[in-house]
């Protein structure tokens, strides 16, 4: 019997619900996925190109260990994985139970197309006579009542919006699979009564009800009302208000003492109105004015039943649940400044920009053209801040993705626009706080000429002869300046997701004073409810990189949680099912064709085209199913399956990725390998040949298809993949806060972990931190953590212990540790984690060192700490941020220095409210919610002044004898010199990390150019090194505060956790390896190889393979000149077989 | 400036003079072994020989126009795997350039051995060679060399330099340790050692010669062979592309292939173990001939042909140093070193490499830029 196993709850399908599901079922959890909207994706669905590649790359993402319980597609299209079940446009409504067993009510959208029935051919949206704004391009295009949500997703199932849909049925006339159900089902349950005086009133309302379905009683008067609703239920009335004796406000009243559940519409003439809205206090749900048109009548009705239907929730079974609900853009139209954003057309948002020049956008080209007039953009501007920072639109937070998407899409304008096109981006701070965003941009401005002007725009206007836009903003002296462009971008911000409110009550969780979820200090991940997690967006705004680390982080404590409850990986047994060897038989294909319910073309003729195959002699039979994507259909394909004599299998259906888990299933109760079963296509042929071209070029294409199927199963290699044992344990190198999170959560899974130290003790930089910016004591988590270090018996702590050497692979690492006193010792380890953190870097610039009143933030800390700080004998201090930093050759910002310098402004001014503080910045980095603390420091009085780097402060000693240092810098408001006599200056220095490359290296890992731990892909990986099994966290991966290291210490754990919860890992079908007898060992696959998984064997002279690592990329395959080198699945003779099928 | 010397003709015999050089290099406490063309007794054969005893080495004959095979292949014989001794081992400059290719390709390695390039006036396919030596074996190397050094490429009425030398526009031995010069010099006094590495230069001083300018007349000499080769090449790529500018016109010009391999055998830089073309790959179900037949009305047989030269083409054309003895393996005679030629001039300067140039480039297919090419990918920086 297989073992229980815990189910999660994901809710939300953007790029986080996303990473935690995939997550979460990589680990071995069955995984339910919701998205209220009809598709997954979430916004990336609409964005092309992403920072810093300016491409895509959704797709790295993809399970790399256990490649084929998923579908290798594009994750922009579709997301397909055995353990994930999803449920599009549904909504979580209660949550009930606690952490480990909650039940979950569900509640879907009721849907008018059924998926499975939906073969997208489109021929509804041709015949749907309803034109309206297309959300999916930003309103900026139309699209038809019956739509694609996304016009590039698999299955490309259509959906209808019920709002825009008049209910003519002529889609449903037009589909060929019957998959649309517009109504009647269900609705003669739905009993309505009308209540009127007047006989033509109740009986034409009958008339009109019973033609959309419904069953309607009709009688004349309150009385007969009452009587009626006594004998016979009723879940809907509709009620006139002026009748002889009791009226309809009386009926209303006894009607609702008795069924309070009964939806009440009153029906009145204008006269009564006033009556009508007194009804609806006393519980009418709406009223309706006569005389009304059958139509706002009927749709009145089926909206009541719609909501009656949707509220029927299902309930699921969740041990633990992960929140990934998203934000949403800003609105500028709402604000006080608009921008003249919905005055003037060529003011677009963000969003809007990357729609109108995406391929699938409004233009359908991408070119960069005025909305206006269709002219060519010449001159463009951003204008950043839109609803974010802003006091006036609620938002005292930074949005945090703003900066670098402006930058992003100011370089996409230079491809999209004219060569000469001139971009400029109006902003406060450019808030490049990411490891490799700060050379990004210098790029933008030296490399594309993009002009970065600092200050805040504020008015747009339209010049009525040019019809250009005019921006207006405050330059030098504040000296207003007005420049003329052809489009303005408003770089909105992210706002809570509408319905944050809703869903933080359904689930019982606590928001923050933004509207988004509060996470605890330290761990932003969690909620304020036991077993419920939360990722992405939606606790705050996030980039890519951000989200998919905090999903990862949400995925973890809810494994831990579901583990803890007795529901974890640990108790699933191993059910890899037995396939037969059919590696010595000639191959055989059984063709079983779908009928499609006799719903195919004319002309075509599945029983020719079958005897057509019969001739080819690999194949064994062809046989028919008259709808497979029917239950009756699949049985019989079941059924089909069961007689022997065959050892491939080919289905010739619709929509071949909606298959992939059935025939895995199918395999296993035939024990046929699934990779020798495939479904290939042959309903698309007839869109792409259409009816006037006739049967008979869709009947070739069909063939076409159906030939190379069978040339593709007929040259699968059959042969056992060899399983990669694993070493179900943990090395975590370094024991900071992020090493020690790390091993943690590991060992918590129950599997040992070695946390490796090279100091005395672990707790890293927590050893001299003492808060954060928003007053949460450090030395309480470091305290916590390194307990609980100690008392886990699963964790090894190592300390004066360093790593002398490694070698080995995913699954088994041998390395080489060497402690103090102890000597070596080689521990075997199926990961490793490298979380060896950073420290304050060291400075000679500013004066450092010439005087005592010079310190780095750290001293300043210590002194702080060991209150050696005579706050009253101080009259002015000064701050330098950016010291030696975002500049080459330390060209990244460090993140936590600007929150640690308005941390320390506002520790002085609350000691001390006289000392003068002057910050002398570059740009201010406080993004997220630390925004708040940056308008707290203004508001307490210290003056940011901003300098360059070609114009930086200058540092000179006082009076002589006197202990203040002096600062000159020139301060760009008043157009002058200024100098501060400051008692302190405090230089905030930034992170170096403490990486040595020797030690990356020996693990197959890579140091960037910084010297940090270089990530497989920033954004889609960003926990990941391109070596499998090899994680960095902390300030190992870049600079971050303590939630950061918290959280990409989950995410490294939570990746490492997708191995260890394997006793082996079994390769993907699509795994290269080396013919060894043709191979001449020129090495060249090895060079091409980026994943590093090929290697020399010094002994045998051999190129050896690690079938886990390898991702079956083929530019092994493709470089090797004689196929020494192959492909599973793609091997040279099986693909020229397939090409010549197609050519046929 | 490279490290030169001149090395004293006796009684205007080249050929002993060669001998004794190379038996000087035999002596070298470094040297093992020499590889060096050499008559094999008993017939009018020329073919690479390795030699130990420096008695033999007076049947040495490195600048017969005999050139039965490239010698590269014979070379990463010797070195694919260190052989723990030094071996001097004498090339042509398309022999050292192929060897260069191979030793990228992990096909042997330039550690092991020394290489001692000639001057090279061109070789004779093997049917020729044999003509021209026929009437009179011992003087045919001397016979050559007067004719080719005075600039001729015909040698007799049906003999002449097959094309690839007439179109090699690297008739000097670049990549040597030490090169024996003979173009610009009077071959019955002097000929000229120049050592083009660290490791020639220190061979040259062990050998205890005076170093010595070259002649003035030698770079003059080296420049007019070159600039004739080029306009040569000129006209035969003309030629070529005009013969083999549609795929009908390239069936044509192939159509006397047998798929024998031969040009794949005798090529120095087809280095695969078995080509893919005698693998499963091209194992072809017997059905599937009738199916091609049935499909088209007729097939080729045997079939692969266009698609196996392009293959080939495709995995050497970076590599390819135009030594030309595809041609001089085909028995067909189709004449493949111009179109492989061609080709290659066009890829390697599409990758700015050049094929044997330096150990220090990246064969163009293992390095990936994203940013090259943007006009066949489209992609726009």
């Amino acid at each position: 019997m297989k073992p229980k196993i815990g189910r999660a709850l994901v809710v939300g399908g953007g790029i986080s619900g996303i990473r935690a599901a995939l997550d979460l079922a990589e680990t071995g959890y069955p995984v339910t996925l919701v998205d209220r909207a009809p598709h997954l994706g979430g916004v990336l669905s609409q964005l092309d190109n992403q920072f810093p590649t300016n491409h895509c790359g959704m797709c790295r993402m993809l399970p790399l260990v256990d490649r084929d319980a998923g579908a290798q597609y594009c994750l922009r299209k579709g997301l397909f994985h055995e353990n994930i079940d999803i449920r599009t446009s549904t909504q979580v409504v209660g949550i009930e139970g606690e952490a480990g067993n909650f039940t979950v009510r569900l509640k879907r959208q009721p849907g008018f197309v059924d998926p499975v029935a939906c073969i997208g051919c489109g021929r509804c949206a041709d015949a749907c006579s309803v034109s309206v704004a297309d959300d999916f391009n930003a309103g900026l295009s139309m699209r038809k009542a019956i739509y694609l949500p996304v016009p590039h997703m698999l299955p490309n199932t259509y959906v209808i919006d019920p709002a825009a849909c008049t209910r003519c049925g002529e889609c449903i006339n037009v589909c060929p699979t019957g998959a649309i159900r517009l109504y009647r089902e269900g609705r003669q349950d739905f009993s309505v009564l009308v209540v009127d005086d007047e006989y033509t009133v109740r009986d034409s309302i009958k008339e009109w009800l019973e033609e959309e379905g419904f069953s309607v009683e009709t009688v004349g008067s309150g009385e007969e009302a009452l009587d009626l609703i006594k004998q016979q239920s009723f879940r809907m009335m509709l009620l006139d208000i002026k009748m002889p004796g009791i009226d309809g406000v009386e009926v209303l009243k006894k009607a609702k003492d008795l069924f309070p559940d009964m939806t009440v519409v009153m029906m009145t003439a204008y006269a009564t109105v006033e009556t009508a809205v007194e009804a609806m206090k006393t519980g009418a749900m709406d009223y309706l004015m006569k005389p009304f048109d059958p139509e706002d009548l009927a749709g009145k009705v089926i909206g009541v039943y719609e909501a009656e239907e949707a509220a029927r929730a299902e309930e699921i079974e969740a041990g633990a649940v992960v929140f990934c609900g998203g934000s949403e853009g800003y609105d500028p139209s709402t604000g006080k400044n608009t921008f003249g954003y919905k005055v003037f057309s060529d003011v677009v948002t963000g969003l809007e920009f990357e729609r109108l020049i995406s391929g699938t956008g409004p233009g359908g080209g991408g070119a960069l053209l005025r909305p206006s007039n269709g002219e060519p953009v010449k001159k463009i501007a951003w204008i950043q801040c839109v609803g974010s920072r802003d006091l006036q639109t609620d938002s005292d937070y930074c949005s945090g993705v703003c900066c670098m998407y402006a930058i992003k899409e100011a370089m996409l304008a230079k491809e999209h626009g004219p060569e000469d096109l001139e971009s400029t981006i109006f902003y406060m701070d450019m808030r490049t706080v990411g490891k490799a965003f700060q050379r990004f941009r210098d790029a933008a401005e030296t490399d594309q000429g993009v002009r970065f002007v600092r200050g805040r725009v504020h008015t747009v206007y339209q010049d009525t002869h040019t019809g250009k836009l005019v921006v207006s903003y405050p330059g030098e002296k504040s000296r207003r300046i007005e420049e003329d462009y052809d489009m303005v971008v408003l770089s909105t911000g992210q706002k809570p997701s509408s319905g944050t409110d809703k869903l933080a009550e359904a689930a019982g969780i606590e928001l923050n004073p933004w509207g988004f979820v509060r996470g605890e200090p330290f761990l932003p991940a969690k909620t304020s409810r036991e077993g419920i997690f939360c990722g992405g967006s939606f606790s705050g705004p996030k980039d890519i990189a951000e989200s998919v680390i905090s999903a990862c982080s949400a995925s973890l404590l809810a494994s831990a949680t579901m583990h803890s409850a007795g529901k974890g990986i640990a108790v699933a047994g191993d059910d890899t099912p037995e396939y037969i060897d059919v590696s010595h038989q000639a191959p055989k294909v059984r063709v079983i064709l779908c009928e499609c319910g006799g719903s195919l073309p004319e002309g075509i003729d599945l029983r020719r085209l079958a005897a057509g195959l019969e001739a080819d002699p690999f194949v064994e039979s062809v046989s028919f199913v008259s709808r497979i994507c029917t239950e009756e259909g699949w049985e019989s394909l079941a059924e089909k399956v069961k007689t022997k004599g065959y050892n491939r299998l080919l289905v010739g259906a619709c929509t071949p990725y909606a298959y992939t888990r059935r025939i895995r299933e199918l395999g296993g109760e035939v024990m046929l390998d699934p990779s020798l079963m495939d479904v290939c296509d042959i309903r698309s042929p007839e869109f792409a040949y259409g009816e006037e071209t006739g049967g008979d070029a869709i009947e070739k294409a069909m063939r076409r298809s159906l030939s190379t199927g069978i040339s593709r199963l007929r040259s699968v290699d059959p042969l056992p993949k060899q399983t990669v044992p694993v070493t179900r344990s943990a090395l975590v190198v370094g024991g900071g806060i992020a090493g020690m999170t790390a091993a943690l959560a590991i060992a918590e899974h129950g599997y040992d972990v070695h946390l490796v130290e090279a100091s005395e003790h672990p707790g890293g930089n927590l050893g001299w931190l003492h808060s954060t910016v928003e007053g949460n004591d450090t030395a309480i988590l470091l305290e916590d953590t390194t307990q609980r270090i100690e008392k886990h018996p699963l964790v090894h702590v190592h300390t004066n212990t360093t790593v002398v050497s490694a070698f080995g692979e995913v699954g088994n690492f041998f390395t080489t540790i060497e402690t103090a006193d102890s000597g070596p010792q080689t521990i075997q380890h199926g990961v490793v984690l490298i979380a060896t953190g950073g420290r304050e870097a060291e400075t000679r610039s500013y004066g450092y060192g010439t005087s005592d009143a010079i310190v780095t933030q750290k001293e300043l800390e210590e002194k702080v700490a060991a209150k050696a700080i005579d706050y009253s004998a101080i009259e002015s201090v000064c701050m330098i941020q950016c010291v030696d930093s975002r500049e080459e050759p330390r060209n990244y910002c460090s993140r936590v220095c600007c929150p640690s310098t308005l941390k320390h402004i506002l520790q002085m001014k609350q000691q001390n409210p006289d000392i003068s503080v002057y910050i002398l910045y570059r740009d201010m980095m406080s993004p997220g919610f630390a925004e708040s603390w940056y308008t707290e420091a203004r508001k307490a009085g210290a003056v940011f002044i901003p300098y360059t780097t070609y114009a930086k402060p200058v540092v000179s000693q006082g009076e002589e004898g006197g202990s203040k240092v002096v600062i000159s810098t020139r301060e760009p408001l008043l157009d002058a010199d200024v100098q501060i006599h400051a008692d302190l200056l405090v230089l905030a220095t930034g992170i170096v990390p403490n990486l040595p490359e020797e030690l990356a290296g020996a693990f197959g890992a890579e140091c960037d150019e910084d010297g940090f731990f270089r990530e497989a892909e920033s954004k889609w990986r960003p926990v990941d090194s391109l070596k499998e099994g090899v994680f960095g966290c902390g300030i190992a991966l870049g600079p971050g505060s303590i939630e950061g290291s918290v959280a990409t210490a989950g995410a490294a754990a939570q990746r490492a956790l997708r191995i260890l919860s394997k006793n082996a890992i079994s390769p993907a079908a699509v795994t290269a390896r080396v013919r060894h007898s043709l191979c001449v060992t020129c090495e060249r696959c090895i060079a091409v190889c980026p994943y590093g998984a090929r290697s020399i064997d010094p002994d045998t002279n051999r190129v050896l393979v690690n079938a886990v690592m390898c991702q079956g990329c083929g530019n092994c395959a493709s470089e090797c000149p004689n196929s020494a080198s192959v492909l599973d699945g793609f091997f040279d003779g099986r693909m020229l077989d397939m090409i010549d099928m197609v050519m046929e | 400036m490279a490290k030169t010397a001149l090395y004293d003709i006796a009684d205007k015999n080249l050929q002993g003079a060669l001998a004794s050089f190379l038996q000087s290099l035999l002596a070298d406490d470094n040297i093992s072994a020499v590889m060096v063309p050499m008559r094999q007794s008993g017939n009018d054969t020329v073919m690479q020989t390795l030699v130990t005893d420096p008695e033999q080495l007076s049947a040495a004959d490195p600048f017969s126009p005999a050139f039965p095979m490239n010698a590269a292949r014979l070379v990463s014989r010797l070195t694919k795997r260190s052989p723990g001794e030094t071996v001097a081992t004498v090339l042509r400059p398309c022999e050292i350039r192929a060897h260069i290719e191979l030793v990228k390709l992990k096909q042997g390695q330039v550690d092991d051995i020394i290489i001692i390039g000639i001057d090279c006036p061109g070789t004779l396919q093997n049917n020729d060679f044999r003509k021209l030596a026929g009437k009179d074996p011992e003087s045919t190397t001397d016979r050559f060399l007067t004719a080719a050094l005075d600039g001729k490429t015909q040698f007799d009425e049906a003999v002449e330099l097959p094309p690839a030398c007439k179109i090699c526009t690297h008739p000097v031995p670049e990549g040597a340790d030490i090169g024996i010069g003979i173009f610009g010099m009077d071959i019955k006094k002097q000929f000229l050692l120049s050592a083009g590495t660290e490791k020639g230069e220190g061979l040259l001083d062990r050998l205890g010669l005076n170093v010595q300018e070259p002649p003035d007349g030698r770079e003059e000499a080296v420049g007019s062979i070159v600039s004739a080769r080029e306009a040569s090449q000129g006209e035969v790529f003309a030629a070529v592309h005009e013969k083999t500018d549609t795929p009908e016109k390239l069936a044509e010009y192939l159509s006397g292939c047998i798929n024998c391999y031969n040009c794949r055998v005798a090529c120095p830089v087809c280095y695969c173990r078995e080509c893919v073309f005698v693998t499963d790959v091209f194992d072809h179900d017997p059905f599937q001939y009738l199916r091609w037949a049935k499909r088209r009305g007729k097939i080729r047989m045997p079939t692969d042909t266009v698609f196996y030269h392009l293959t080939r083409m495709a995995h050497m054309t970076t590599a390819c140093v135009g030594c030309g003895q595809c041609s001089n393996a085909c028995p067909n005679d189709i004449p493949l070193a111009e179109l492989f030629s061609m080709t290659a001039s066009h890829t390697q300067n599409a990758f700015d490499y050049e094929a044997g140039r330096s150990l220090e480039e990246d064969p163009p297919l293992a390095v990936f830029r994203e940013d090259e090419f943007a006009e066949v990918v489209e992609i726009k920086h």
